[in-house]
């Protein structure tokens, strides 16, 4: 490795440096007590998926350019930057998921995933970070610049969703079925890429008689998924500009985790509420605004709680506030809510492909599931329902993989 | 020779730790400080409604630890209630300073707490030597633990050796308190002067061996003292 990208790669560290990073990276006591509560480790039982393994890869080189003294460099096995490190710095970036279970267990609540976020802008600086992240990015953003030419193309396909929609919910006022361009909507409803995100959302809203208005960009955020603050901020900056142009009270963000979390807490104080489709649902639900038929749901049904709305976000009642109108026969996953396994799937893993290690390193999950019993297997978050699929597949689990909003539309009651 | 060396270790080198750990933590702790906020919140959710109380109860009872390794907790609790004591019992040799009587010739505890102490130690030790967690420690956690054990064991000698001659107390709770107060009040006195005896080189090997403690205390994982509770608030919101 060559003076300069070690120069760089200096550089890229200390701009890292908050406060919260320099603490977690100087008081680790390496007492192992995060080591179990790793997926990856629970499930495959190698040092190197335990989060503290994964942090030492960041901690050594911290000790080899921000601490001083050459004997505490040795004691601490301070390591210099080379091609063989970064390796292990792509390790700690790419076998974690970002899922911060381990911080549950930590006594001083030390977050790898911002360990792992200085791995990944490393990563970026030496030019590894995984391509097909990067090139997800940069198309995000480039959508966001050249909008007004693609507009017309996107009213046309959200029309051509309209007539799965009614079958759904069949409105009678005459009004959008999918609203575009709503000034001073209630909501923007910010979905993902395939309809799948849109129809079932559409017609819950439209049930609900909710003044709505899709958003013309899909939620998730590549910039978050490869470790790129300004991407992050970029991808997320066009939806809120979006939000802020049509004058919305509440920008609700479809079952995507990641894009809840970058919207809710990674993109400072805005003008207008976040919230995720989940929460939508079941405040209209309270208010009566919807009512569901608990007899299109049979079977026995289990809940998984995406990390970044659960742990990162705090919706643990809301989804079972939902499945308790959907079905008599709800049962809990154990461990659940804030100790709830990780599904495997996230920091980027989906998206990267990365099918073996997604698999290898979620049996836990695949487990636990399992122990439910459970026909139909519920979740809130697109990484998650793919990773669960996968896993449903891999390990024969015979579940049926479903998102919350779907089971809520199929229950719909139309009176 | 050995005399001046004894001297030096016992005055001269016990201001220059205390001087170097005080600078030190500082330096360490405005480091910190001085950095940015994180740009985000790292709080886990649920969220607590008091997250200043619940970080200072989550950092000092540390609730992680009792749920995932109840052995390691009771040993951790043990350890450092102890080393609070041993703090009030080094203080409590002051003869200004009387929670146990002025003329008991014993520390606080009568040097249980030290027992306990090094028994934690020896686990937090030995725990080290078995896999996973070999495979993460770095040579400087067990020097360090080994560094805490030789204090300990030379402060147990201290206490409890030091009852067992045939006519009582060699050193007593007066005769420290004596060295401690003539530091205190920079007198530059040799301890050796009115501290006599077989024992007195053990004495030294002590103070020693805190002396060093106390200087590489900035630069370790100890600095955890101070940053326990900071670093519980973050995840408490
Ligand atoms: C406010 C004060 C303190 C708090 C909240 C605190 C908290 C903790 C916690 C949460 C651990 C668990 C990590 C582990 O298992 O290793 C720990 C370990 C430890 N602490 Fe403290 N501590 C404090 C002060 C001290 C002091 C003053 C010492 C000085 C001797 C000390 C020495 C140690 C040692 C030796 C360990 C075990 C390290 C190991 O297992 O290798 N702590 N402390
Ligand atoms: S954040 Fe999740 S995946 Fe990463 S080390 Fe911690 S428990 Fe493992
Ligand atoms: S639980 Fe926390 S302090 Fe202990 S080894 Fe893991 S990260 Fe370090």
């Amino acid at each position: 490795m060559d003076a300069k990208l070690k120069k760089e790669l200096i550089q890229t560290f200390s701009e890292r440096l908050s406060q919260a990073a320099k603490m977690y990276l100087e008081n680790c006591s390496r007492c192992g007590l995060c080591i179990e509560a790793c997926h990856a480790y629970a499930s495959s039982p190698e040092t190197r998926y335990t989060a503290v393994a994964r942090a030492q890869n960041i901690r050594r080189i911290y000790e080899e350019y921000f601490k001083k003294g050459k004997i505490a460099k040795k004691l601490n096995e301070a390591v210099e930057f080379s091609d063989h490190w970064m390796e292990k710095v792509y390790e700690t970036a790419y076998t974690c998921t970002g899922c911060r279970r381990c911080m549950t267990y930590c006594p001083f609540g030390i977050d790898t995933g911002v360990i792992q976020g200085i791995a990944k802008m490393l990563l970026i600086t030496a030019d590894m970070e995984p391509k097909t992240l990067e090139m997800l990015a940069d198309m995000s953003i480039a959508k966001g610049k050249t909008i007004e030419k693609t507009k017309e193309n996107f009213a046309t396909a959200a029309k051509n969703l309209e007539k799965e929609v009614l079958e759904r919910w069949r409105s009678e006022g005459g009004e959008e079925v999918v609203p575009l361009d709503v000034q001073d909507a209630n909501v923007l409803y910010v979905a993902l890429a395939g309809k799948h995100s849109i129809i079932p959302a559409a017609a819950i809203m439209n049930a609900a008689g909710e003044k709505w208005s899709l958003s013309y960009f899909e939620a998730v955020n590549f910039g978050a998924f490869v470790g790129n603050p300004a991407k992050t901020k970029e991808i997320a900056g066009r939806i809120i500009d979006e939000a802020k142009r049509l004058n919305i009270k509440e920008v609700v963000i479809c079952e995507c985790g990641t894009a809840y979390r970058v919207m809710k807490h990674m993109t400072g104080e805005k003008p207008f509420g976040v919230i995720t489709l989940v929460e939508l649902i079941a405040r209209y639900l309270e208010q009566g605004r919807i009512k569901l038929d608990k007899s299109k749901l049979p079977g026995k049904v289990t809940y998984h709680d995406p990390c970044q709305i659960a742990r990162q976000g705090g919706i643990y009642e809301e989804p079972r506030y939902v499945l308790n109108h959907l079905t008599d026969h709800f049962v809990e996953m154990t461990p659940n809510r804030q100790a709830n396994w990780c599904c495997g799937g996230g920091g980027g893993l989906v998206a990267m492909g990365e099918k073996d290690f997604r698999m290898k390193s979620a049996k836990v999950k695949a487990e636990q599931v399992k122990a439910t019993g459970a026909e139909v297997l519920c979740t809130a978050c697109e990484n998650c329902h793919t990773q669960l699929s996968d896993l449903n597949e891999h390990y024969g689990l015979g579940v049926k993989v479903e998102y919350l909003s779907d089971l809520t539309a199929k229950a719909l009651v139309q009176d | 020779m050995v005399n001046q060396i004894f001297y030096v270790i016992t005055v001269p080198m016990v201001y220059l730790a205390v001087a170097w750990c005080l600078v030190g933590i500082a330096v360490k702790v405005a480091r910190v400080v001085k950095a940015p906020a994180h740009p985000f919140t790292l709080k886990v959710f649920p969220d607590k409604d008091h997250p200043v109380p619940s970080a200072v109860w989550g950092a000092l009872s540390m609730p992680t630890v009792r749920r995932h390794n109840p052995t390691l907790w009771v040993f951790l609790i043990l350890f450092h209630l102890g080393v609070v004591l041993l703090i009030l019992a080094h203080l409590d040799l002051m003869p200004w300073f009387n929670i146990y009587p002025a003329d008991s010739p014993n520390m606080i505890g009568n040097g249980a707490v030290g027992v306990v102490v090094t028994a934690a130690i020896l686990y937090f030790l030995l725990r080290r030597f078995a896999s996973p967690l070999r495979e993460i420690s770095v040579p400087a956690d067990y020097l360090l633990l080994f560094l805490l054990f030789c204090i300990a064991m030379s402060g147990d000698i201290i206490s409890w050796a030091n009852s067992w001659s045939e006519n009582g107390f060699v050193l007593t709770k007066q005769d420290f308190g004596g060295y401690l107060n003539g530091l205190f009040h920079f007198s530059w006195d040799d301890p050796a002067a009115t501290i006599d005896g077989g024992h007195y080189v053990v004495l030294v090997t002590h103070v020693f061996l805190a002396n060093l403690f106390l200087m590489v205390l900035p630069f370790s994982k100890i600095m955890h003292t101070f940053f326990a509770i900071p670093l519980n608030k973050l995840r408490r919101g």
